[in-house]
């Protein structure tokens, strides 16, 4: 070899940041756009698909705008990316603007706040397999738990342009109403179906919002919500109905055994913890039931996933 | 930029690692893998592994701990699906072999040694996430030759690298074995036993408990060890080493260069930046410019003693 290996990025992209605001009590909203061969890549990006970001090189905040419960692991060194979904992907010109709503945990999305406009980010994606629409299909009812409101939200949208003939409902729940996901807090939520909640009424699509403390909404598990409309729609022909759902595992294993109580279709979006996100790791095993067999395999979330078929999945694995 | 390994001619001396390249097919979306010297597969045992539940992996400072547990898709499917694309590469290809027992080891290596597009094997002693096999055999010396001459006889003209484990007293101790077991070359170091404590459960994070450390947070000790065994054992025996832990720049594969390592290989690095070994064969073409170096063999063994 003699000549400087000329390295291709592929699947590795740069965005720039167009800008990145907080959003919530702990949540964030970063706006990207692509362009170039990147923007052709995202214009693709499917709901549920997700990126990994790299956060490594970023810097720390300044003390004082640290989270106190955050301090002490703030200091800890980031190594590997972090996987995120889009909440909201378009096409604008020859760019693709994606939205990035994320939740300030720890050491690595600590370092994404520091991040402004003008800022250049590094990426892998799509990854992985999003959700997607089987024919037939008339009612969707979306199933947010907490911060797994943005692939979700990104269906919402897909849904409302490209199946106009599917109507979608959504479920929201978090645990109170200052986990709730939102950029814009309806002045007040009551427990039935409304249009009150901004990101998915400008999409014409109709939530509901559970909270575990009561303190907006249905008081209670969100599952419950989507329980109840299953119940007072009962006449419905189920193979017109489907449910889409991402939140904590144990939500998920709720919505996917209500699913299958009533024999209707039901897309999860699962999570591990991966250290890649292409297959490379193999840390992210999804436990799955295989047809006609007793048997189970692992599939990876990361390449299998993270959108799975919920009959398929063997859950609870990490709702210990 | 080529050199010579254990008899085999390499376009360049990084090598991917086993268990952070798949096989292959996975990277083949972030670079071009035949620009690579050579490439190691993810560890393929008799039978089919599930691998261990999760979570199996936690990011520490500057490392992470992996506890995959040797999860692959087992020897005939790996024959069916994964080598047909594997020999169309033009990197020089080690499978990387484990096993519970010495038998399910020369097996594999058995129905494997006939391959043309296959350069060797790396057999693997030094996994620390299984109950059975791995580190158990590459932490006692007399198994190591044991399991390294039966897998030797196995493997006919196929180049054999033995893979260390650094959680033993003395790693030349257990290098020598395997150079009298019949190892054409070393590769070291595999990851050291580790754990992470989550203190709000006071539970280890990982399901298996423990896990094997990998990163940048190893390369200095991993450096160390390549010297170590280099001037105590390779060196003396024309035995070479294939040098890993933590590089993730180019300037990291010259530091093992310098300190024995024939070849390198990129591990957890690949996870970051997929590219990042092509990236590195770019870096260590550009030191051997500006250092005026004809070959990268050119380094092997340099370090120069304290000014």
């Amino acid at each position: 070899m003699t000549q400087k290996h000329e390295s291709r990025k592929k699947g590795c992209h740069a965005a720039t940041v167009l800008s990145n605001v907080r959003a919530g009590e702990c949540f964030w909203k970063m706006r990207l756009r692509f362009s170039g061969e990147a923007a052709g890549a995202f214009a693709r990006f499917r709901p549920g698909q997700f990126i990994e970001f790299d956060t490594s090189d970023l810097a720390i905040p300044a003390t004082e705008s640290i989270p106190n419960a955050l301090r002490d692991g703030a200091r800890r060194s980031v190594l590997l990316r972090r996987p995120f979904s889009f909440s909201d992907v378009a096409v604008q010109g020859d760019a693709t603007l994606a939205d990035l709503l994320y939740c300030v945990v720890g050491p690595a999305s600590l370092r994404m706040t520091t991040l402004r406009a003008g800022d250049v980010a590094s990426l892998i994606g799509p990854l992985g397999n999003g959700f997607t629409v089987p024919a037939g299909k008339r009612t969707a009812l979306l199933v947010v738990g907490g911060m797994g409101l943005p692939p979700i939200r990104c269906l919402a949208r897909l849904l409302s342009t490209e199946h106009k003939d599917v109507e979608a409902i959504a479920f929201i729940g978090a645990r109170t109403v200052a986990s709730l996901p939102l950029e814009e807090r309806p002045a007040a939520f009551d427990g039935g179906l409304s249009l009150s909640v901004p990101t998915f009424a400008t999409l014409g699509v109709h939530s509901m919002v559970a909270t575990d403390d009561g303190s907006a909404g249905h008081r209670g598990p969100v599952t419950e919500c989507l329980a109840r409309w299953l119940q007072e729609n009962v006449d419905r022909d189920r193979e017109s109905l489907i449910v889409y759902a991402c939140g904590p595992e144990r939500m998920l294993e709720a919505v996917a055994q209500i699913a299958a109580e009533r024999d209707i279709d039901c897309q999860v979006s699962m999570e591990r913890r991966m250290a890649c996100g292409i297959g490379l790791c193999q840390s992210c095993a999804i436990e799955c039931r295989v047809e006609d067999s007793t048997e189970t395999v692992y599939k990876l979330c990361c390449q299998d996933g993270p959108v799975f078929d919920a009959r398929e999945v063997v859950f609870g694995a990490e709702t210990a | 930029m080529s050199v010579e390994f254990a008899g085999r001619k390499l376009a360049n001396p990084v090598f991917t690692a086993s268990g952070t390249c798949g096989y292959a097919d996975e990277l083949a979306d972030f670079m071009d893998v035949n620009a690579l010297g050579g490439f190691i597969t993810k560890s393929i045992t008799l039978k089919p592994r599930r691998g261990n539940p999760t979570p199996r992996i936690v990011e520490t400072d500057a490392g992470m701990l992996n506890a995959i547990g040797l999860a692959n898709v087992g020897l005939e499917r790996f024959i069916a699906e994964k080598l047909p694309l594997i020999a169309k590469m033009e990197p020089a290809v080690f499978v990387n072999v484990a096993g519970t027992t010495i038998e399910e080891y020369v097996a594999v290596v058995e129905r494997l040694a006939g391959e043309k597009a296959l350069a060797g094997f790396e057999l693997n002693i030094s996994c620390p996430n299984v109950k059975k096999g791995g580190i158990s055999f590459g932490i006692d010396p007399a198994q190591v030759e044991e399991i390294t001459r039966a897998v030797k006889k196995a493997c006919r003209s196929k180049v054999l690298i033995v893979k260390l484990t650094p959680t033993v007293t003395d790693i030349s101790v257990t290098a020598r074995a395997a150079i009298a077991g019949g190892a054409d070359a070393l590769s070291l170091i595999n990851t050291f036993t580790a754990m992470v404590i989550d203190i709000e459960t006071r539970r280890p994070v990982l399901a298996n408990r423990t896990g094997g450390l990998s990163g940048p947070a190893v390369r200095p000790i991993a450096v160390y060890l390549v010297n170590k065994v280099y001037r105590e054992v390779a060196r003396e025996a024309g035995i070479p080493i294939l040098g890993l832990g933590g590089i993730r720049t180019a300037s990291d594969a010259i530091e093992f260069l310098i300190a024995g390592a024939t070849a390198v290989a990129v591990g957890t690095a690949s996870f970051i930046e997929p590219d990042c070994a092509t990236q590195i064969v770019g870096g260590l073409h550009d030191y051997c410019v500006r250092k005026r170096i004809a070959s990268p063999a050119e380094l092997t063994g340099t370090l120069a003693g304290p000014a």
